[in-house]
């Protein structure tokens, strides 16, 4: 269960840098450089 | 300009890379296109051709708010040739002899502007905590965010930012500081750049503070857990590790306060930065370790370890290169704090009859200014008492003090070594030479060559990407790793958190443009933009005009023939003629019969023939005096004179033929002096694989001659000077990178359309918008020197981005773990921080080797500039 939650715990923190770094649309420096490529 | 000359309007974009971007360009437009396929994107030379009837400004505004700074661009059916067509200068042209007898070459620069920048007032603003590449983003994003901005750039290297377009300055301060960093408008550049010495003072004095606190903590800690007992929690230290926890995040606070609160406002705006790094890094062991000494039941025994004195030391050492970073940052500013120095404090004006020191600021234009041997000239004028020698190597890096007498102009700055004169003031305040000089400097430094803006597309996805290696590296250690998995894991995360450096990315092109541009203009060339200090370094040919360029520009008469053996008569008809013209050759021909003491004749009805000669009456004949090809075209015969104006061709003179009626008087030598030392310094070109071309209103025989002389690989002849550009355009078309070398004025289309332009001999005169270096020294050894200071300036730059790159990649997957399966080492998070530190110290101090390049010309003036 530990395992189970810290790679769900992991892998959720990930996706979620992804999300609010690149593609949430609050003109985020990333975002627009590399949304369109 | 493929696209551009065909549509009407054309915007001027950055940022574009792919088709993507392209559609998007189109979309943003088609509201007021009407349709995407009527806008054409030229990716390569990054340019938006419109149809016409567009609004321009409209239209850059709608670009930029989709991502891509633009700013609109002169129409392409006003190309710089048309500014400049008739402004023919001084060719000492057998073929082009009188060009302008108009007396164009009267204009003053500053009328030629052919490359104004487009897009309305500038507002510089001063900013702080900005610390890396992902902050220059942001800023540069908010700016432009605000309306009436066209273009917005933020300078890490002096830490400015620079809005174009009109948007009201308040709201550009609002704009960055809600994105989390301080800003104030720069409203006077003098009071800015003391406040902001005296806030860098004090910032460095505060982090070494801060840096002493935080170090003494993580050092205290680490001996006390080392030395009386260990970093474990057990029940009997649970209560002092609680207390020590607490005391750690005070500390972190009052000295890292400002790495957390850098932190949380980039945040909140989706941004990620080097404070992100750092304060998720630090907390990260520190929240850790708080659990490990609140509860440690939760954790297994052997993972109760706590790393407070991890957090301390990493804020302790990141302070202390930060300390560093910003001492160093103010050795590379260095050029512009010596150009300020120039600056004279006082003034001793004489109003009323009175001799009275007053303050440099009260002079005002007219005044009459008296300098004694030894001072400064204060502000910039013409001598009207006296005569004196002048060091101006301060400000044109000529090494000879020159000569100065009544109505020469003088220059602030400069030093006035020999006699007493008194001079009147033309040029005050800002709009001295010394400021025009140290404002152009100063925006040099602050602009961003290609290189660099790669540099900023990597750091800007840099900082997530760490973040997404920390955790994956931290579930790797977690599933695959050793006991105690959580410990192994929350340091692998935390190391590769700090290890990390986008500030040695964010730095390695500003700094070295910065210290580039500075050296540079001690050699005496201004550069106007980062992009030609990195293209200067990959020129392979260098079109050199002749006049004013290799040669004096200064023509004198070096042979007359009369072909009845009365030479008097032939200077006084032909002094007569030209003592109506301000042509150089006029100049000339008057000078030696002033010299002689010819009287010149009378002649009337004056007219100049642009290109061909000039032309007047005397006794109701004709009077003309120019070149062959005209004369023979108005019927007469030059033949008996062939030998004599062969005999001036070959010594790189020109021939002007002289006739009164129908006969045929005789033929005037006029020539221009090679300069002493263009011969060395097309040599030096040679020596570092140049080809060097030159391209002459001239006729084949006397560029040759001259060609031959200075060691010219090629030269174009009989060429019209705004058919110069069409040269320029031919060799780029062959592949080559050109630069082209020429005076401001008439060069200026042939200066626009080449790779780099080089204006030269202007003196102090720096208000050439065409050339983007301008050479203060009238010596073309100013060529050689910006390219060898801009390839040194180039290499620098791909050596701190290489060692930015190299540390990265390597650090990243040590902190990780990477090494642990082969060796079994793992990386401590306060080395890491040390290492971090020392990247972007070492990217610093790389650039600030530049300040030690010397060019490889002229060892006497080196020895010159250390005695003074």
């Amino acid at each position: 269960m530990d395992t189970f939650l810290v790679n769900a715990g992991g892998i959720v923190l990930m996706a979620a840098i992804v999300w609010w770094f690149w593609l949430s649309d609050s003109g985020s420096t990333a975002s627009d450089e590399h949304q369109h490529h | 300009m493929t696209e551009t000359t065909e549509l009407q309007r054309a915007l001027s974009i950055s940022g574009a890379s792919c088709q993507g971007c392209a559609k998007k360009i189109r979309n943003a437009l088609e509201p007021l296109t009407g349709d995407t396929e009527l806008v054409e994107v030229n990716l390569e030379e990054q340019t938006v051709a419109l149809p016409e009837g567009v609004d321009l400004e409209e239209a850059a505004r709608r670009v930029t708010d989709a991502g891509y700074p633009a700013e609109p661009v002169k129409e392409a059916n006003e190309q710089p040739a048309s500014c400049c067509a008739g402004k023919a200068k001084a060719e000492a042209s057998d073929g082009h002899t009188h060009q302008d007898h108009s007396g164009h070459q009267a204009e003053k620069p500053d009328e030629v502007a052919p490359e104004a920048p487009a897009g309305g007032d500038q507002v510089s603003l001063s900013v702080s905590g900005a610390t890396c590449a992902s902050c220059v983003n942001t800023i540069e994003k908010a700016m432009m965010s605000v309306s009436g901005v066209t273009h917005a750039h933020m300078n890490l290297a002096d830490n400015t930012a620079t809005a174009t377009g009109d948007a009201d300055p308040q709201a550009l301060v609002k704009a960055i500081e809600s994105a989390g960093y301080g800003a104030s408008v720069i409203e006077n550049a003098d009071a800015a750049d003391e406040r902001k010495q005296a806030e860098d003072r004090r910032q460095y004095r505060s982090l070494l503070i801060k840096m002493a606190v935080s170090l003494s903590l993580g050092l205290g800690l680490m001996i006390w857990g080392m030395g009386f007992g260990s970093m474990m929690v057990t029940e009997a230290n649970q209560t002092t590790w609680l207390g020590l926890g607490v005391l750690t995040l005070i500390v972190m606070a009052a000295t890292g306060g400002h790495f957390y609160t850098g932190a949380w406002k980039a945040f909140r705006h989706h941004n990620a930065n080097m404070d992100t790094l750092i304060a998720v890094g630090t907390g990260t062991a520190w929240l850790y370790s708080i659990v490990v000494a609140s509860v440690p039941e939760l954790l297994p025994e052997m993972a109760r370890h706590v790393y407070f004195e991890a957090s301390a030391m990493i804020i302790g050492l990141i302070n202390l290169g930060q300390a560093l970073e910003l001492r160093a940052k103010g050795k590379t500013s260095e050029a512009v704090r010596r150009l300020l120095d120039l600056r004279a404090k006082t003034a001793r004006v004489i109003r009323d009859g009175q001799e009275q020191d007053i303050p440099v600021e009260e002079v005002r234009k007219g005044d009459r200014v008296r300098v004694r041997p030894g001072e400064k000239i204060p502000v910039d004028g013409v001598i009207r008492e006296g005569s004196s020698r002048v060091d101006e190597s301060m400000l044109t890096g000529e090494p000879m003090p020159v000569s100065k007498a009544e109505g020469d102009e003088i220059s602030a700055g400069t030093l006035n070594t020999h006699g007493s004169i008194i001079y009147e003031a033309t040029r005050v305040g800002s709009e001295t030479a010394l400021a025009q000089i140290i404002r152009l400097v100063k925006k040099a430094q602050g602009s961003k060559p290609a290189i660099g803006r790669l540099a900023d597309k990597i750091s800007s996805v840099f900082v997530p990407t760490v973040m997404i290696i920390a955790v994956f590296s931290a579930l790797v250690w977690y599933n695959v790793g050793p006991e105690p998995a959580v410990v192994h894991m929350m340091v692998a995360a935390t190391t590769v958190l700090i290890i990390a450096c986008p500030c040695a990315l964010g730095l390695a092109t500003p700094m070295s443009v910065m210290v580039g541009v500075g050296k540079a203009a001690e050699y005496g060339a201004l550069i106007r933009q980062g992009d030609a200090l990195q293209t200067a370094g990959k020129l392979d040919l260098v079109i050199l005009d002749k006049t004013g360029t290799i040669t004096e520009g200064h023509p004198a008469v070096t042979r007359v023939y009369s072909a009845n053996g009365d030479e008097s008569r032939l200077l006084a008809l032909a002094a007569g003629l030209e003592q109506h013209s301000e042509h150089p050759l006029a100049e000339a021909i008057l000078a030696k019969a002033r010299d002689e003491a010819i009287e010149p004749e009378k002649v009337s009805g004056f007219e100049a023939i642009n290109g061909k000669g000039v032309r007047g009456e005397l006794d109701g004949q004709t009077v003309r005096l120019g070149n062959r090809r005209w004369l023979e075209d108005e019927g007469l015969t030059l033949n008996s004179l062939s030998d004599a104006a062969d005999t001036i061709t070959d010594e790189a003179g020109t021939p002007l033929y002289l006739t009164l009626g129908d006969e045929v008087l005789g033929v005037i030598g006029v020539a221009d002096a090679i300069k002493p030392d263009s011969k060395a310094a097309i040599k030096r070109l040679h020596d570092a694989g140049i080809k060097v071309m030159m391209v002459t209103g001239d006729v084949e025989a006397t560029a040759r001659a001259i060609a031959s002389k200075a060691g010219i690989d090629d030269y174009r002849a009989e060429v019209l000077p705004e058919d110069k550009a069409e040269v320029v355009s031919e060799m780029r078309g062959k592949g080559y990178t050109v630069a082209m070398v020429g005076d401001g004025i008439n060069d200026a289309p042939a200066l626009a359309a080449a790779d780099v332009g080089f204006a030269i001999g202007t003196g102090t005169d720096v208000a050439i918008e065409s050339a983007a270096i301008t050479l203060m020294r009238g010596s073309l050894h100013g060529v050689p020197d910006a390219i060898e200071i801009s390839r040194a300036t180039v290499k620098n730059i791909h050596q701190n981005l290489f060692g930015a790159f190299i540390y990265n990649s390597l650090g990243i997957p040590v902190a990780a773990g990477l090494l642990y399966p082969l060796w079994g080492i793992l990386m401590n998070p306060i080395l890491a921080g040390a290492a971090m530190s020392l990247s972007s110290v070492t990217v610093v101090s790389n650039a600030n080797r530049l300040r030690l390049f010397r060019t490889s010309h002229n060892p006497e003036r080196n020895e010159h500039k250390e005695q003074n």
